[in-house]
Order: structure tokens, then sequence, then C-alpha cells
């Protein structure tokens, strides 16, 4: 297959797909340029409400561009142009109506390095929560049951308050930035490829935390590493240049994989 | 030669000329060193030389070496006859008192006869007889010692006491002091600092947190840089025409602090960028991931972490700025300023300017005074300098 063709006329492979009803967010034909170059093309899906998604794909596929794009960061750099509808709650977040940084607020994100702000435990966990405004006894019991969610709290116990986060390891770095993601209680998390940067113990942990924070979020998160989503994740979305090419509940996409490149790319023969 | 030589072997000539390549590295820093350190020495020399000095009113009384100039007047107060209250309220209260210290010399000086003393000399009547730099008094001292005729006495004298630091400056280099310059000196920096800080660093801000690209934020960084480079006579003569004749401010405190901040922003708006430059996107990705605005995000997450470095380029800014006399020399900082400045609006002078117009005196002490004065302002700036290392090792990050 010539890969202009596959761009202009690939329908997404659709296996069980989440009836409108089951989505917290609904994507619509979304199309994403960065100045000239489009980086989406015609991407359509829906994320069902507390289950983890994961999106693979091979570098440059745009993956993160569609992570970033379901909490409007896109915004944040220059020359990004935005077709199409994000349906979050029903509402689409690109109205031009809309804060996007409202938005930011009631969706979470996690990043591919641990970026932990210069400051104490505490203070990067109440981040987000003194944005809105939450204060007093509040804030500090709300503080611990994002560090207690985070998986954190039996670790920093004793020093949370004083020490700095940048003093943590990689790993607790890494569930101190979902605590602070958490701590505002955002239905829905982006990770964008959250333990590339950790050892196997420090991504068993993370993962692990990511199973049970699905009681409480719906979670999406890209990731390069397929044991990682085919461990962690209930459906499945396989980018290629842009494109949606083949979505479905985990299980089936492993082992039946429908797209010949989504089969080649499961398989280890591209990517 | 085998093979494995040619591919492997250790070549001794490549050593050689690696390590002399080296040495002349390091040869133009030894001897800016070498330079630097001589110039330390031969300033403290001359900063002390030993006198042969006559006073009018007698030799003075001597002190116990370690009192306070404060417990000495007290003394010498008694010893005149005031009584133990009057001696208290003249030095409770901070004019009085130091009107008592100008008048009354007080000065860490060695005598002949019996080691270090402090001595009082009042009314300023010390007539100088010879003046002797300090290897060629020391060699003659018991020749000039058994020379000394009636009044007169031999004193091996540091310049830079206690005293110097407060008295005001004077005709006699005996009885000059940097106390004036000193005070200027805090009050143009002072204020000087009050105002290019604010607009430093908020056009800092403004450049890397909001308008991050495009042609404005070129220009501006070109510029910036190359008013950092501008000579400072030049910020003197902008600062005489606008300030001191165009604003009608006179020849005081304040046109000088706004020409000096005028010198400083340029430098301090280059250092906070390059403070804010370094923060990492990371971290203002995070911030704006949480739902923080731009001003949140600007001024909760990147000031406080660019905070460090920030402080240390406005700490090396001001060291700078406190050795301008250049630019001062235009708006007007007076030769000859008896009195403390007390408001924006008052005369002043600052210790560069008082150095160069103590060099160029004509009595040959006023090297001396000059020398003890440089000692001062090389004091300040090592105090500036070890300050904005102490920060940027104690706030150092590792991101």
């Amino acid at each position: 297959m010539n890969a202009l063709d596959f761009l202009k006329d690939h329908e997404t492979i659709r296996t069980d797909p989440v009836p409108e009803a089951e989505a917290l967010v609904d994507v619509r034909h979304l199309n994403l340029w960065y100045g000239k170059a489009q980086a989406l093309f015609g991407i359509s899906v829906r994320f069902p409400r507390n289950q983890v998604t994961a999106i693979i794909g091979p570098s440059g596929c745009g993956k993160s561009t569609l992570l970033r794009s379901l909490n409007r960061m896109n915004d944040l750099i220059p020359g990004v142009r935005v077709e199409g509808e994000v349906l979050y709650e029903g509402i689409n977040i690109y109205d031009p109506q809309v804060d996007p940084v409202a938005v930011r607020r009631h969706i979470g994100m996690v990043f591919q390095k641990p970026n932990p702000f210069p400051k104490t435990i505490f203070e990067n966990v109440a981040f987000g929560l003194r944005l809105m405004g939450v204060k007093g006894s509040e804030l500090e019991d709300r503080v611990v049951e994002a560090l207690k969610r985070a998986a954190l709290w039996n670790e920093v116990k004793d020093r949370f308050k004083k020490e700095s986060g940048l003093r943590l390891s990689g790993g607790q770095q890494q569930r101190l930035c979902i605590a602070r993601a958490i701590a505002v209680e955002p239905p829905l998390l982006l990770m964008d490829e959250p333990t590339s940067a950790l050892d196997p113990i420090a991504t068993q942990a993370i993962e692990d935390l990511i199973l049970e924070l699905k009681e409480h979020y719906t979670v999406v998160i890209v990731t390069h590493n397929m044991q990682q989503a085919s461990r962690i994740s209930d459906r499945t979305l396989f980018m290629h240049l842009g494109v949606l090419v083949e979505e479905g509940p985990t299980e089936l996409m492993f082992t039946k994989p429908k797209h010949p490149y989504t089969e080649a790319y499961i398989t280890g023969r591209f990517g | 030669m085998s093979s494995w030589q040619q591919t492997f072997g250790v070549d001794p000539w490549k050593d050689r000329v690696d390590r002399a390549f080296a040495r002349a590295l390091v040869l133009p820093l030894l001897l800016a060193l070498a330079l630097l350190a001589w110039l330390l020495g031969d300033t403290l020399y001359r900063s002390v030389s030993v006198q042969v000095l006559k006073a009018d009113e007698g030799p003075g009384k001597t002190y116990a070496f370690g009192l306070s100039a404060n417990e000495i007047l007290r003394q010498e107060l008694l010893a005149r006859g005031y009584t133990e209250e009057e001696v208290q309220s003249a030095l409770g209260d901070p004019r009085e008192r130091r009107v008592l210290l100008m008048q009354n010399r007080v000065e860490l000086m060695w005598n002949t006869h019996e080691g270090p003393f402090r001595y009082v000399v009042t009314g300023l009547r010390d007539e100088r007889i010879a003046d002797f730099s300090l290897l060629e008094g020391l060699r003659r001292w018991q020749e000039l010692k058994a020379n000394l005729k009636e009044g007169e006495r031999l004193v091996l004298n540091p310049w830079l006491d206690q005293s110097f630091l407060t008295r005001v400056p004077s005709r006699s280099p005996l009885t000059a002091g940097i106390g004036t310059a000193i005070w200027g000196t805090v009050w143009v920096l002072g204020l000087a600092l009050l105002i290019a800080i604010p607009v430093g660093i908020g056009t800092a801000i403004l450049l890397e947190e909001y308008v991050r690209e495009g042609r404005l934020n070129r220009i501006l960084e070109v510029n910036l840089r190359n008013l950092a480079g501008v000579p400072s006579i030049v910020y003197g003569l902008l600062g005489l025409a606008l300030f001191v004749r165009g604003m009608g401010l006179g020849p005081t405190i304040l046109p000088a602090a706004m020409t000096l901040a005028l010198l400083g922003i340029p430098v301090i708006v280059v250092t906070a960028r390059e403070a804010l430059r370094a923060v990492p996107e990371s971290l203002r990705l995070a911030a704006f991931a949480l739902g923080a605005t731009r001003r949140q995000v600007a001024f909760r997450v990147v000031f406080p972490a660019a905070l460090p470095g920030m402080v240390t380029g406005v700490i090396l800014s001001a060291a700078r700025l406190i050795g301008e006399a250049a630019p001062l020399l235009l708006v007007g900082a007076a030769a000859y300023v008896p009195f403390l400045p007390n408001s924006p609006l008052s005369e002043y002078t600052v210790i560069p300017v008082q150095i160069y117009l103590w060099v160029g005196m004509n009595l040959p002490e006023f090297a001396r005074v000059a020398a003890a004065g440089i000692l001062v302002m090389l004091l300040v700036l090592s105090v500036l300098y070890f300050l904005a290392l102490y920060l940027r090792n104690r706030f150092r990050r590792e991101w």
C-alpha cells in the first residue's frame, strides 16, 4: 500500500466500538496542523469512562499530538491550527467560548520526564489546589489524600513538608507528578509515556498505580512499550503517520490485529 | 617499527606539545593574578605611613588599646569636667555624638613610647612635620625618635581606621574621611536599585514569558545587549541633560540614582533573561497542564525558580554601579560635602568620586588617604562578590 493513499483514504478499523453513552471524550474528525505540516488526519475516536486507553504507534505518528489536543496543550505551541471537535462530557472544548485554562483544570496530565517544581513535596501537590483557591486544612487533607492515591505517602510521610520534590528518585518523582495531577480530582488523566524514563521496578510501581487509578479516573496513556499497553490498558489505539489505523479492545488488538500495519507493528516488524 | 606501535604507540612529542600548550594558556591568568596581588599589596603599603606630628595642644592623651571610640570620648569628656549625665546625653544623641567625633580625632596609632595606643587628638590641630613611607620610616625609627623636638611625636599611622569611615572630607589629609561618601553611595545605589530592579526584572519577564518570539523580541534583544555595552559617560551625559537640567532636579542624589539605574537596567535585563531561560520548559508545561494562566506560570513557578540567578545578576550589576565615577562626575557629585545626605534631594558624593578627587589633590599625603579609600572600595566590592558567589552556590539546582 502506498503511504499517500493510506493517508488520504484510510477508514479507521473499529472493533467493538464504544457506544456514545459510555464515552467521556468523543473526538470527531480532528485535523491538526503545525504550521503547514499536517500532523493529525481526520481522527475520530471515543474514550470510555473509567477505563485505560493506550495509544501506540511508531515515533512521529502523532500519538502525543492527539493526547495533547485532548487538553488543549497544543495551543501553547505557536502556529498550531485545529479543525474538528473534541467533546468532553458533550462540550466541545475547541468552542471559541471555552477557556483553555479551565479545560486544563479538569483534565490532568503526566509527562514523559518527571518534572516536579523546585518546591517542597507538599507545595508540588498543592499547586493545582491553590490555583483553585483551596486553603487551610482542606488543602492539607487533599494533598495527603493525593499522595496516598499515588502510592507515595508511605515513603514521604515524615518529610513531605520539608523536602524538595527534586530530592526524590526518578520513580518517586513521577509518582509525585501523578499525585500533583490527581490532587485536583480531574475526571480524565492524560499520560504521555510516563514510564519511558524509569527503570523496570519504578515502571512496575507506576503500572500498578494506573490500574488502581482506573477506579476513579479515566486514563489515556501514550506508550512505546507494547507489553505495557497489553498489561494495563482496556482499549488500544494504533496510529501511523497521523492516522488512526485501528482501535479496539486490547486483547483483540494484540491477538487478532486486522490491519496489516497493526500486525506488523505489534509483531515488531517495524516501528 | 611494528604496526601496532604505529597505531597505539605513545608519541612523546604529542604529549610534550600538549603540555606546553596548556602551560601557555595558564600564563596570562597567572600574570593577571600577580598584577592584582601587586596592586592590592601596593595599595595596602601606601595606606600606612610613619609620621612626625606636632599637636598644638600637647601630645594628646593615650588610651588602652581595644577601647571603643565611644568609651574614649566618654573618658575624654569626663576628664574635661563634664558631668556623667551630660556625657551620657551627648553620646546618646546621634547628632551630638557625630559632632563630638568630628571634633575629636579618635584613631588607632602606634606611638614611640609604649606600643599600641588609641589617641584622642583634640581640636584637629595636628600638624604634620614629616611623612615617611612605611619601610623608610621603620628603618629610620630610632633616628627620627632621637631627633624629635618639643611637642612632637612619632607615630605609625594606618590611614584606614575606624574614624576614617565616619569622618567627613577635609582640606587636611589628617582629618579627611570617607563617611559622607559611604553614605552617598548607600543612598545613590539604594535608590538606583530600587528603580532598576523592578524595571529590569519586569522587562525580562515580559520578554521571556509573554513576548517569547517575534520581531519585537529580537530587536529588543540586540538593543539591550548594545545598551549594556555603551560607555557609562554617555549615560552621564543623558542624565545631565534629562534629569539634572531637563527635569530641574539639580546636582542631587535622585538624578544620580536615576542615571545609575539607566546604566544598570540593561545588565539586569540580560542576566534575568538568562536566569529565566535556564528554567526548564517542562516546568512551564507542568504548570500549564494544571490549569495555570500565563501570569500564574510566570510568577508562581518560573519566577521563584529563576530567583537565585536573578539575584546574582542584580548583585553583580550593583557591584559594577558602585564603582562608577564617570557618569556621577557629570551629574554633579560634589567635591566637598561636609554633612551626611538625608534626602533624595541632598547633595552627595560617592566613594569612587571621592577617591578620584583625593588622587588629584596637591598634598602628597592625600595619596595615602586615597589608598585608604581604595581599600574601602575593594572591601565593599569583595563583600558583594562573595555574596553573589554564596547565593549561586547555596541555591544551585539540578533539574
